[in-house]
């Protein structure tokens, strides 16, 4: 009965932890500017970001080591470094996105300026990895963000035409309004807001954090195949309150109160708590990923002692890093960057650097030296490969696509 | 003389180390190799510490540097080899598989100095640094 608990759980904290900034901005855009059309992107993300979670989870609880460690000793140093490089910098600029994503939040609710609030959203966030132990972490942020469920009692609260929303999914194409290029600029924000890379980072270090063994592999294959795939249908319904009611009136997203907007015309004022809640559960939540993952990815690549379960005493530096790193996307945010530009920079290339962290998972999750008799099974070494083109081909398209665009105009 | 044979570069360069304590205590940064006198090669040495990856990179400058930086940041004390702390005589390394575990304390390894020092001067001086952030996990 625990057991099944501690699943439930899981599966909960998975589909409210799946939205971050990333994924609000990109389906409410996406939504308000292409309607529908870009529905098929969020499904084709969310099987990969399973595959690639289910992969990462399964290599830390088999092998005991999580990504970045691998990275270096499976790839090389130079590999290494110029992954750990690119990381740190798109995680850089995701935490800042996130932060500020938490002040926004917070001022939406208390009409302060989101400004003044950038350093105590950063401070809560230090201070909650500083003392509150893991799962009690992920349980609290995820559940908070299942707030988020009120885009999808919207939707239901609209009553659209079901046949046509489904058709119009089903359907995809350019807008006569857009060109090629912005489409696919889209639809590349929206893969990498849903195959999120922090999240992969922080799956597998959360994975040694909890001291996963094989047996608790078939917990890890339900929360991703159950919660992600629910968390994709939040997204969607993002897309789809922006495609009912934004994009008729012709209103561009470029504020998360804007995204927010739709909620607020359709369920009034305690749809607006629950969406305000749920947007700074979701923000704070993938605050607190990022900011863990910068201690990861740099602790884990040198060889650190790491992780949230030692008192940070015997994990110095890796705590070091994670306050530096906070610091500096404090700052960054305090400097009066968009956040919501910061937050399309940040999955844009996120999605473009997508490989760098997939190629070496896949290479081990192969490899029976690390995962014994758990290996890749040749289905899911067939998608994990036709994902691995689709990612190359995502690398090599986006930087000339934002340029092309300019970013997206 | 007989011994293991490795592929270095796939099973022992930049493996993890660990302690007596199976505590993280760096990564395998280089090598030193021996020729004995019927000029087999032989690993005598694992090399870990400030530089010692710069150095192995290329980038001798910085390798140098970080080296003596390390040097004035933490004198050598009794570590594993007084003259070089950044030398690990491979006779301490208990197993070689996944990890590689030896047989010492990690505060007398060179890749602790820069751990100890951000300890003393930072971390320790934040309150609530000893307690123990996980679950039912146990302390080191």
């Amino acid at each position: 009965m625990k057991r099944l608990l501690g699943v439930f759980l899981g599966v909960l904290s998975a589909i409210g932890g799946f939205v971050d900034i990333g994924d609000l901005v990109a389906n409410a855009a996406a939504g308000a500017r292409f309607r529908m059309n870009l529905a098929w992107v969020v499904v084709v993300g969310v099987i990969g970001i399973i595959v690639y979670a289910e992969m990462a989870g399964r290599v830390a609880a088999v092998s005991g080591r999580p990504v970045f460690d691998l990275v270096r000793e499976r790839l090389g140093p130079r590999f290494a470094l110029a992954n750990v490089g690119a990381s740190f910098f798109i995680n850089f600029l995701t935490l800042t996105a996130e932060v500020a994503g938490v002040a926004i939040a917070i001022s939406l609710l208390t009409s302060i300026n989101y400004l003044l609030l950038v350093p105590a959203a950063a401070v809560l966030v230090w201070l909650v990895i500083w003392r509150m132990p893991f799962s009690l972490m992920e349980q609290v942020f995820g559940m908070l963000g299942l707030c988020l469920i009120v885009f999808a009692v919207a939707v239901w609260k609209i009553g659209p035409d079901w046949n046509q929303l489904f058709s119009a999914a089903a359907h995809p194409h350019v807008p006569s309004t857009e060109t090629p290029f912005t489409y696919a600029y889209y639809a590349i924000a929206l893969f990498g807001a849903a195959m999120t890379r922090y999240e992969v980072f922080f799956f597998s270090s959360g994975a040694v954090e909890e001291r996963w063994t094989v047996k608790d592999l078939g917990e890890n294959r339900i929360n991703v195949l159950i919660g992600f795939p629910l968390g994709g249908l939040l997204s969607l319904s993002i897309m789809a309150c922006a495609h009912l009611l934004l994009a008729d009136a012709h209103i561009s997203v470029g504020t998360l109160d804007q995204v927010a907007l739709p909620v607020a015309m359709t369920l009034g004022k305690v749809g607006l708590a629950a969406v305000l809640i749920g947007i700074f559960a979701a923000t704070f939540g993938a605050a607190l990923e990022t900011a863990l993952s910068s201690g990861y990815v740099i602790a884990q690549h040198l060889g650190w002692p790491w992780g949230k379960h030692l008192a940070p005493r015997r994990a110095t530096r890796f705590h070091l890093v994670i306050i530096l790193t906070l610091t500096g996307g404090l700052l960054f945010a305090l400097s009066g960057v968009d956040p919501v530009k910061v937050t399309e920079y940040s999955i844009v290339l996120s999605a473009a650097a997508l490989p760098l962290t997939y190629f070496p998972i896949l290479v081990v999750a192969n490899d029976p030296s690390y995962m014994g008799t758990h290996t890749n099974g040749r289905f899911l070494n067939a998608i994990a490969t036709i994902y691995l083109v689709i990612l190359l081909v995502v690398a090599l398209v986006t930087i000339p696509l934002m340029i092309i665009t300019k970013a997206g105009q | 003389m007989t011994g293991r044979v490795l592929h270095l570069s796939l099973d022992l360069l930049d493996r993890q180390l660990r302690d007596r304590d199976g505590v993280e205590c760096g990564k395998v940064d280089d090598l030193e190799l021996t020729r004995d006198a019927d000029g087999q090669l032989w690993v005598s040495a694992i090399l870990a510490g400030p530089g010692v990856l710069a150095y192995r990179l290329g980038r001798r400058r910085i390798g140098r540097w970080l080296q003596r930086a390390h040097h004035r940041l933490d004198p050598p004390t009794d570590g594993p080899d007084d003259a070089d702390p950044t030398r690990i005589p491979l006779p301490l390394a208990t197993n070689i598989a996944a990890n590689v575990d030896l047989a010492v304390n990690r505060v007398d390894l060179a890749t602790y100095a820069t751990e100890r020092w951000v300890g003393d001067h930072v971390i320790g001086h934040i309150p609530g640094h000893d307690h123990d952030g996980g679950d039912d996990a146990p302390s080191q």
